[in-house]
């Protein structure tokens, strides 16, 4: 039993992580506090990813001892960690970074229209003026 | 409101901890995404791109045109904040 929660415990931390960034992009009314909901919630995915890769053991990382050129002995591809998961996360983070940008824009209009993030206030104010014919 | 929020993200994390129980155990070199494709990359990155630091090797040699693609990824975020932020400052109202 023991042995078993030790082999998969950091899971059930990128689990609690990611439920965290969902409650929070569901429950919250502040726009801001959305975004950073998404941000927690694509971090845990990352970080499951990333420890997908881990071998335990006397292991480096993904980068060839002596390959600029001088004595490379032959690679035992156990000695060294797992690239994929790295790499595929890199491309995620490529794509967070650009959708968190957007985001941040789109908030910055929004801000300029209504005044505030929030949500309900924004809702409110949009049938307000609506029923005005603005 | 809140309190069918909560139910359905501790449902939804209960699942997946559920999930987990059959995942490969934390660190374990013979897991399948350790044994099957990442050999061969570790092994033979440096003899085919001669870049020994394989990430970079997989992400710029490997997998090059999807970095490609993944630029103009971010070109197009760049382009659609400048474009959102056309002449906008935080805090001005639309109509001044």
């Amino acid at each position: 039993m023991l042995e078993f929660i030790i082999s998969k415990y950091n899971f059930w931390f990128y689990v609690v992580l990611m439920m965290i960034g969902l409650f929070a992009m569901l429950a919250k009314r502040n726009l801001v506090k959305k975004l950073i909901g998404m941000n927690i919630f694509q971090t845990a995915i990352i970080l499951f990813y990333v420890s997908i890769g881990v071998k335990k053991g006397s292991v480096h990382v993904p980068i060839i001892i002596g390959g600029h050129g001088h004595g490379v002995q032959l690679i035992h591809a156990a000695d060294y960690l797992n690239p994929l998961p790295h790499v595929l996360m890199l491309t995620a983070i490529v794509v967070s970074i650009a959708t968190t940008g957007v985001a941040l824009a789109v908030m910055i209009l929004i801000y300029n229209r209504y005044q505030t993030l929030n949500e309900d206030e924004i809702i409110h104010i949009r049938q307000a003026r609506q029923e005005a014919g603005v | 409101m809140k309190n069918i929020i909560l139910t359905f993200v501790i449902l939804t994390g209960g699942f997946l901890i559920y999930g987990t129980i059959d995942m490969p155990a934390w660190g374990d070199p013979q897991s399948p995404a350790n044994s099957y494709v990442s050999p061969r990359y570790i092994e033979q990155a440096l003899e085919k791109t001669e870049t020994p630091n394989i990430v970079t090797a997989v992400l710029a040699d490997y997998r090059g045109y999807d970095t490609m693609g993944e630029t103009t990824v971010i070109f197009t975020a760049a382009i659609a904040c400048a474009l959102l932020l056309r002449g906008s400052t935080v805090g001005r109202k639309e109509s001044e």
